[in-house]
């Protein structure tokens, strides 16, 4: 459950976000919008990055103020990023270790938890292949891995579906829907391919110059008139 | 400055681990029986030095090839843990063990202090604020000098210098030589702990980005300062054999311009390799010897170093011991085509 509060951002005389307030539920939550709408600013004040210029967010009820950065990933939140950031020197298993090593394992063997956590994501014969030698859609899964081991509570992802071939594509889908049957955590996705927010986000929440122009189930919201004109329109000239 | 470039490479633990271990034992085997017996006593102090010094470029290649960073501070640390060691030797007459960890933990803690700027600074400006603390290190070891067996705080004797106690199982050169390449093993040994454990993970994540660490929860601060305490602590290590060796310390030995020669030759030797250090020692304290045997200039070593630092960023950025590498692999190679030949 994520609760947000009047939250704004301001860049310099950038706003990244303009007194964004939504209350978002649902297991499965899309996050879209056009070009420098601000979704990866919000994904970066949940992860710490960016502090709010005023306002608040709350994560199953926890203020997010409280939890400096460093200790947001124990509390739970994760992610993955819109550029890549597996560690090239390390092996598939090692990535996931080196979370592991600052997140509670709850008892269980952390070599169980590794390997479970990489099964997930496809990668269950690559443990001990270094980063350097995975290729882009391996290392986009292994960010999930990374995002997915040790009782995470909120996965978001941006765009993990740019770029990849189409059962490539089909594959992160499924892995996606799963991911709150398999760990327990909400999962925020943001993505410019609607396809893959229509398939798997039961709710959506659209954004626009930092605010939400609209929210709610997705098939309602991107027939909606206005966002179709503020971010579909955006998408049929671009592509 | 190359961190950037040089980000792919492998750091310490991914030798290949059999051949490495089997090398290892044969180095030792040498190293321990045979080496120290069969030299004169003019190379067995150089060699004293040539471990201690390893360690010191150990210390280097620690920060460099773990976390991208320069200090140019260590070789002053070095002068710190020298101190350290000498002061509680001489003051308390512990035995050499207990001056020796305290002259690691001294310099540990200096070194902690030394790090705090790379909290927030990276490359040529980390660079340039640890020379300077490495400047106020020469300027208070030439001021003060050396604890030489005197009372008071500085533990300066008026008389003549008393030499340092060395260890209970250690008394001569030959014995001292052993000791101290089983300490420098011992400092491979911490060090490999911490690369292949949580540290070394947590200072891969940091290498990548500082986004990725804190998204996978790891505490920057509190690992940037630990990899900066432990270079330290090994710096200090490095100071104590070396006072442990000579028996004293001379104050002008430990000049900033030291401390980049150290890092130099570390980048010359191989940051990313466990030969590298080794190779650093030997060029810094065993090639000068050499060229004395041969009656040639010291002089000229400072000059075939900077060529090897050259030589090095050009064109070798894995140092003396990535081009070693590279000759065992051709070699092998070059012997496993002889053997798919054969019947
Ligand atoms: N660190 C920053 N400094 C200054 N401006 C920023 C920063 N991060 C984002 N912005 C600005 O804030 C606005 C929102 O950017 P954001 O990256 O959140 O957009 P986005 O919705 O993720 O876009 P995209 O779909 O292109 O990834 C943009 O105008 C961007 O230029
Ligand atoms: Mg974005």
């Amino acid at each position: 459950m994520i609760e947000i509060d009047d939250l704004t951002v301001q860049f310099g005389g950038v706003r990244g976000l303009s007194a964004l307030t939504a209350s978002l539920p649902e297991p499965v939550t899309g996050l879209v919008g056009p070009n420098g709408a601000g979704k990866t600013t919000l994904i970066n004040v949940l992860s710490g990055f960016v502090r709010p210029t005023t306002g608040s967010v709350r994560v199953d009820g926890r203020d997010l103020k409280d939890v400096p950065i460093y200790k947001r990933a124990a509390f739970g939140i994760r992610r993955t990023f819109q550029n890549e950031q597996v560690v090239e020197n390390l092996t598939a298993g090692e990535n996931v270790a080196a979370v592991l090593d600052n997140v509670p394992t709850d008892g269980q063997p952390r070599r169980q938890l590794i390997e479970t956590a990489l099964e997930f994501a496809g990668l269950g014969t690559a443990r001990d292949v270094p980063g350097h030698s995975l290729n882009a859609y391996q290392r986009r899964m292994l960010e999930i891995a990374r995002a997915t081991v040790g009782r995470p509570r909120l996965v978001m992802m941006d765009e993990p579906g740019a770029g990849l071939a189409q059962h490539e594509g089909e594959h992160l889908r499924s892995v996606i829907k799963q991911i709150d049957g398999y760990c327990g955590a909400q999962v925020l996705l943001v993505d410019h391919d609607v396809d893959l927010i229509s398939a798997t986000c039961t709710a959506t929440l659209v954004l626009d110059f930092g605010s939400a122009i609209a929210y709610g189930p997705t098939q309602k919201v991107l027939a909606d008139p206005k966002v179709r004109a503020a971010y579909l329109g955006v998408l049929e000239e671009t592509t | 400055m190359a961190d950037q470039s040089l980000e792919v490479a492998s750091p310490i633990p991914t030798a290949r681990l059999p051949l490495g271990v089997a090398a290892l034992y044969a180095a030792a085997l040498v190293g321990l029986y045979l080496l120290p017996a069969a030299l004169s006593d003019y190379w067995l102090r150089t060699l004293i030095s040539v471990s201690a010094l390893t360690v010191a470029s150990l210390s280097v290649s620690l920060l460099f090839a773990q976390l991208g960073m320069v200090s140019l501070a260590q070789f002053g640390l070095l002068g710190v843990g020298g101190w350290f060691a000498l002061r509680i030797s001489h003051g308390l007459g512990v035995p050499f063990e207990l001056a020796l960890l305290t002259g690691g933990v001294a310099a540990a803690l200096v070194g902690l202090v030394i790090g705090l700027p790379a909290l927030r600074m990276r490359g040529l400006y980390l660079a340039i604020i640890t020379l300077m603390m490495a400047g106020a290190i020469q300027v208070l070891i030439s001021a003060f000098g050396f604890p030489d067996g005197g009372s008071g705080i500085l533990g300066k004797s008026t008389g003549t210098r008393v030499m340092m106690a060395r260890p209970f199982l250690a008394q001569n050169d030959e014995a001292y030589l052993r000791y101290a390449l089983v300490i420098a093993g011992l400092c491979y040994g911490l060090v490999l702990l911490h690369v292949r454990g949580r540290p070394g993970r947590a200072w891969a994540m940091i290498r990548r980005s500082e986004v990725c660490a804190f998204a996978g929860g790891v505490n920057i601060v509190a690992y940037k300062v630990w990899a900066f305490a432990l270079a330290g602590f090994l710096a200090g290590i490095a100071g104590g054999l070396l006072a442990g060796g000579v028996g004293q310390l001379d104050a002008s030995a430990f000049p900033a311009s030291q401390s980049i020669m150290l890092f130099a030759l570390t980048i010359v030797g191989g940051a990313y390799s466990w030969i590298g250090p080794i190779v650093a020692g030997l060029l810094l304290r065993a090639f000068p010897a050499l060229l004395n045997d041969f009656r040639v200039d010291g002089n000229i070593a400072t000059m075939v170093f900077g060529i090897g630092l050259l030589h090095a960023l050009i064109t070798a950025p894995h140092g003396v011991a990535g081009q070693l590498r590279d000759l065992v692999g051709t070699v092998r190679r070059l012997l496993g085509g002889k053997r798919k030949a054969g019947p």
